[in-house]
């Protein structure tokens, strides 16, 4: 009966996926070509796909280890946005290489703080970390909206941007080949995977964190500091979701402007929820996302609409989710 | 007066898809089921009523059509959570995703923009009138009937109301089918006072109307008078445009976060501690 | 598995009909057949000499059939008077005028009284009990069914309970009360039902039967009551000095408690649920403030010491709620072995986590009580309760505890289990550690601990010396009746 369920969920998946593509009139093989030659069948599409790659990558990251202590890190996407409009604003004064470091620990801190709230008020007053992460994206959106407008715009543009700038994004990589870039932010991104990966499995506080995640009380018992745990984990999530804004300005757009990270930070939830929980996975998982990423909007050009690739996503995560549950533990 | 009365009409206007949408949440997270997922509703309801409407030229199936969809996310929401035991808040944001993702689609990929904002709508004061006895068949039903217990009941421990012979899933169900139709007419309103529709055109009016809930404590009146006053921030927002209050120039940014700001700190519980159903997102 | 196997079971109306048996013996799942929330593979249900069908609780509510069960199903948010109409409302709307009369009348013919607005999470447990018989008299039940009603009662509220019982069987009730307590069985039962591996043993009329037959007939052989082993306390190895603690709901739950534990003592705490000791062996443990008075281990104060430092200092903890606290269902034994153990030597290298370390100490762990597995990288939730329980406890007693606070160590586990863990927690005294056991069961206490004290609304008493193995003392002691 069960399986029946999982089985419609998936048929009703890729109808939702498949089937839109119909309606616009463009031929399903067309399609696919275009998909993969603008994600990762041509070389131009690499460009794309690596540039959607790094904030993915560290944003999985960051909201897996929010997940692992037990922390739906819904707040990633604002997290993400402060952190880029933090990580401008210092790039802005220093442009130099240095600058370009201080900017991305300026990303880190300004994500962190955007962050703790959420963990403070679930670690302290027992608020619930997904309505406060949904309310502070809601304020992040419109706070950095307000940058751009007023103390940050560029002033010989008409729309609302940050200036460029300058000699950061030439520093950031380390390799070209041809116009794709390996930018600094895709190593750093999978060091911070295998990191985590070390610390949970090798570190005494790793361990404590995840005994958070999977049984709060019995870490309780078990001597943990699980108020503390929470709220570190909600600001060490937070940082890197800044970190991983930072690279979107940093090794990317080179500018700010308002919602830059364009629901990058939702799909870095659903990278995280499809790594299973374990951060070496999430070296694939944000592959798939940013190759998603690159090829529906270059099916754009096909005149099919980019909202196909929220229609995979929101699929994709159900499909996931349901899995997860199925072989979890008993409820109840 | 005339000022007063334009403002007036304002809150109304901005409050009421609100008090429907906060309603919808509040009966929904009353029976136990998170719900994130306003914004998806009342967005897929937006764009379902404006695409039949104007395809087929009439203003009633639209707002069937949206009514429809807002259900069927509903519902959907209901399944996935309760048969497919996916988690609330995963299943509540794949629900968000999949809206606006397909509501994108169709209204870039079926009809083209200038026959949307032409769409065929029913009079603002219908949807009033709905608005008003929504909140009072629920503020009353909450208090005084068999269902509203049974809903109470349910989201605070659904395994104990199962002992006591009710049936947990089929108040789910009835409290989604609520949710839904809810929805559907808080999103036809957006799309009707708004003309036309346009990509992601809720701008996040179903996570105002979660704050309104949570601020509320879950109590229906307070919800009603929540959403109301972030109707009014909104009014005010409009009015103002931008003008120094009492010297100070407010950035209309700053206005439109306050609903958010004021859940923030409802969440510190230093204005008085509310609790969720004790059930809320537990399976 | 097969729960029941071809039972046998009627129960007459006008009577009080125990059911008795040991853990894993069928009596839930029969009560749960009888009360239509588990369907049968085989043989029939009748009510009345005729056949029925029930899908589900609604359809037995429907005929008359209610339960009580242990762990009440009342909801603490609702108000008292909507507990107790609850899936039974006269009417779509609620006249809670008109409720509230039938309801006071319901209380008034069983002696009880109700404020029917509060909400019934300021319930005592007695008080919860009683609104429970009141919610199966106002859907008008037939057939009562109580799961362990006394177990969360003191005896005096256990005597008013069957007095109430029996006023209803009188009237024309059919009762059925799940019990192990059997003083209860030969003090107010007509009949008595014996379960045992999910097969009938018998029923017989009460008076037919003695205590020691029945409690043979219950166990399988005869029962040997072990001789406590001499014992030679030590030190004072935990002294606990006027401490306070407050409760979940701000009440004092601890007033002014102190007592020792010397190394070389297995020390038992009698009394009844919800009478102090989660929140002592919480504040023992530094889950939970203490706000005045001191404790201290081995002289050195340790009043506000972090949990971590109190497992440093070799203070273990078997839980009272053993899923919810004491293991990580989806985790491995091997991870799980760690918990509490995460911060010491050899677990813990200087804030790396020895995983080899980890290995050997799970397999020693799921060694010393010969805990049934299926290898120690499966998931906790694949062992039976049983197991998890033998599992917490070989954890709490390995790498040389000082102190060993013990919640119900023997729950959910057989005979054998439970001489195992008592023998595991002698070892520890032995070895010149210090044990302190909670029980709600006094005959457990009586068998297994050199010395008994007693928790009651929140202050502590020892029976004098010469009454020290009084059940009838100690017995009073656990009500607040007068020493």
């Amino acid at each position: 009966m069960k399986n029946g369920h999982h089985w419609a969920l998936i048929i009703i998946v890729l109808a939702l996926s498949i089937f839109p593509i119909f309606l616009t009139g463009t031929p399903l093989p067309d399609a696919a070509r275009s998909f993969w030659e603008s994600s990762i069948g041509q070389p131009r599409g690499w460009v794309v796909t690596l540039r959607e790659l790094s904030p993915l990558l560290i944003g999985g990251v960051a909201v897996l280890i929010a997940l692992r202590a037990g922390l739906f890190n819904i707040g990633a996407e604002g997290q993400m946005l402060v952190g880029a409009c933090a990580a401008t604003a210092v790039a802005l004064q220093m442009p130099n290489v240095s600058g370009a470091i201080l900017a991305a620990i300026a990303g880190m801190v300004a994500g962190a703080l955007w962050a703790y709230p959420a963990g403070w008020l679930k670690a302290y007053r027992g608020g619930h970390e997904v309505i406060s992460t949904i309310m502070l994206n809601q304020i992040a959106v419109r706070l950095t909206a307000w940058f751009v407008k007023s103390p940050m715009k560029d002033p010989n543009q008409i729309a609302d941007t940050s200036p460029r700038l300058a000699g950061a994004a030439e520093w950031v990589p380390v390799a070209s080949f041809g116009r794709a870039h390996l930018t600094w932010a895709i190593p750093i991104g999978l060091l911070l995977c295998w990191l985590l990966w070390y610390w949970l499995r090798h570190r005494v506080a790793g361990y404590e964190l995840q005994a958070v995640g999977a049984n709060p009380r019995a870490a309780k018992v078990a001597g943990v500091n699980v108020s503390q745990i929470t709220t570190r984990a909600m600001a060490a999530s937070g940082a890197l979701s800044g970190l991983a804004g930072a690279t979107i300005v940093l090794a990317d757009q080179g500018r700010f402007y308002e919602n830059i990270s364009a629901g990058r930070g939702f799909d870095a939830l659903g990278v995280a929820l499809l790594a299973g929980g374990n951060p070496l996975f999430v070296i694939p998982t944000s592959m798939v996302f940013a190759i998603l990423n690159a090829g529906t909007s270059g099916m754009g050009l096909e005149g099919i609409p980019k909202g196909l690739s929220g229609l995979i996503l929101g699929g994709l995560i159900l499909i996931v989710g349901s899995l997860r549950t199925k072989t979890g533990g008993s409820d109840e | 007066m005339n000022d007063f009365l334009t403002f007036a009409m304002n809150v109304v206007a901005l409050g009421l898809p609100l008090v429907l949408a906060a309603l919808g949440g509040l009966v929904s997270e009353r029976s136990g089921i998170m719900n994130i997922a306003l914004e998806g509703k009342l967005l897929g309801a937006a764009c379902a009523t404006s695409l039949v409407a104007a395809s087929t030229g009439s203003p009633i199936l639209g707002l069937g059509a949206g009514l429809l969809t807002a259900t069927i996310l509903s519902l959907g929401l209901v399944w996935l959570t309760q048969s497919l035991r996916i988690d609330h808040v995963v299943a509540g944001m794949a629900i968000n995703l999949i809206s606006l993702g397909g509501t994108n689609f169709a209204a870039k990929a079926l009809i083209d923009q200038n026959q949307l904002s032409g769409a065929p709508t029913l009079a603002k004061e219908m949807y009033w009138g709905l608005g008003v006895l929504a909140a009072v068949v629920i503020i009353v039903g909450f208090a005084r009937t068999r269902p509203g217990l049974h809903l109470f009941a349910v989201g605070e421990d659904p395994h104990k109301s199962r002992q006591m012979g009710l049936s947990p899933i089929r108040v789910r169900v009835g409290a989604l089918l609520t949710t839904g139709i809810l929805c559907g007419l808080g999103g036809a309103l957006i799309l009707t006072n708004a003309g036309g529709f346009t990509d992601g055109m809720t701008a996040g009016r179903g996570f105002i109307a979660l704050a309104a809930v949570i601020l509320a404590g879950w109590r229906p009146g307070a919800a009603v008078a929540a959403a109301l006053a972030f109707g009014a921030i909104e009014a005010l927002r409009i009015q103002l445009q931008g003008a120094p209050v009492f010297g100070v120039e407010i950035p209309t940014e700053a206005w439109a976060s306050l609903p958010y700001i004021a859940t923030l700190i409802a969440l510190t519980g230093f204005l008085g501690k509310t609790s969720p159903p004790a059930g809320l997102g537990r399976i | 598995m097969r729960a029941l196997d071809a039972v046998d079971f009627s129960a007459l109306p006008g009577q009080i009909h125990a059911l008795v048996g040991e853990n894993g013996a069928g009596k839930t799942t029969l009560m749960r057949v009888l009360y239509g929330a588990l369907d049968v593979t085989s043989g029939t249900v009748l009510l009345d000499g005729n056949e029925v069908s029930m899908p589900n609780s609604a359809a037995a509510i429907a005929r008359g059939i209610g339960m009580v069960s242990q762990h009440y199903s009342i909801i603490p948010a609702l108000t008292t008077l909507d507990n107790l109409m609850l899936g039974a409302e006269p009417s779509f709307a609620l006249d809670r005028k008109a409720a509230t009369e039938r309801a006071e009348a319901l209380a008034k013919q069983m002696g009880f009284s109700f404020r029917w607005t509060d909400k019934a999470e300021a319930l005592s447990p007695a008080s919860a009990q009683k609104l429970e018989i009141l919610k199966l008299l106002w859907r008008e039940a037939r057939i009562m069914i109580l799961d362990e009603p006394t177990a969360m009662l003191s005896p005096l509220d256990a005597d008013a309970l069957y007095g109430s019982l029996k006023r209803l069987a009188n009237e024309g009730a059919t009762i059925i009360v799940v019990t192990h307590r059997l003083p209860e069985v030969f003090e107010f039962c007509d009949q008595v039902t014996v379960l045992r591996g999910g097969k009938l043993i018998t029923t017989q009329p009460v008076p037919e039967l003695t205590p020691a037959t029945l409690a043979e007939l219950i166990v399988g052989r005869p029962v040997e009551i072990p001789s406590l082993p001499e014992s030679h306390p030590g030190k004072e190895l935990l002294s606990v000095r006027e401490i306070q603690v407050k409760g979940d709901r701000g009440d004092d739950a601890l007033k002014s408690v102190s007592f020792d534990l010397h190394a070389g003592e297995v020390v038992g705490i009698a009394g009844v649920d919800g009478n102090g000791q989660k929140e002592l062996f919480e504040a023992l443990m530094g889950l939970r403030d203490v706000y005045s008075g001191e404790v201290f281990l081995g002289g050195i104060p340790i009043t506000d010491a972090a949990p971590v430092k109190r497992l440093e200092g070799g203070f273990r903890l078997i839980p009272e709620d053993r899923h919810h606290e004491g293991v990580i269902e989806e985790w491995s034994l091997t991870d799980n072995v760690g918990l509490g153990l995460q911060n010491q030597p050899p677990i813990a290298d200087r804030g790396r986590l020895d995983r080899g370390a980890l290995e050997r100490t799970a397999s020693a762990v799921a060694e010393r009580f010969r805990t049934k597995h299926g290898g120690l990288d499966q998931p906790m939730a694949s062992l039976s309760g049983g197991n998890q329980q033998r599992f917490v406890a070989a954890r709490a007693i390995s790498g040389e505890p000082k102190v060993v606070l013990a919640f119900q160590p023997a729950r959910g586990l057989d005979l054998a289990g439970i001489a195992d863990v008592y023998a595991a927690l002698r070892d520890v005294s032995r070895s010149g550690g210090g044990v302190l056991v909670v029980s709600y069961d006094l005959e457990e206490l009586l068998t297994h601990c050199d010395r008994v004290i007693v928790l009651c609304h929140g202050h502590l008493a020892e029976p004098d010396a010469d009454a020290a193995r009084d059940r009838g003392a100690i017995g009073r002691l656990m009500v607040g009746v007068g020493e």
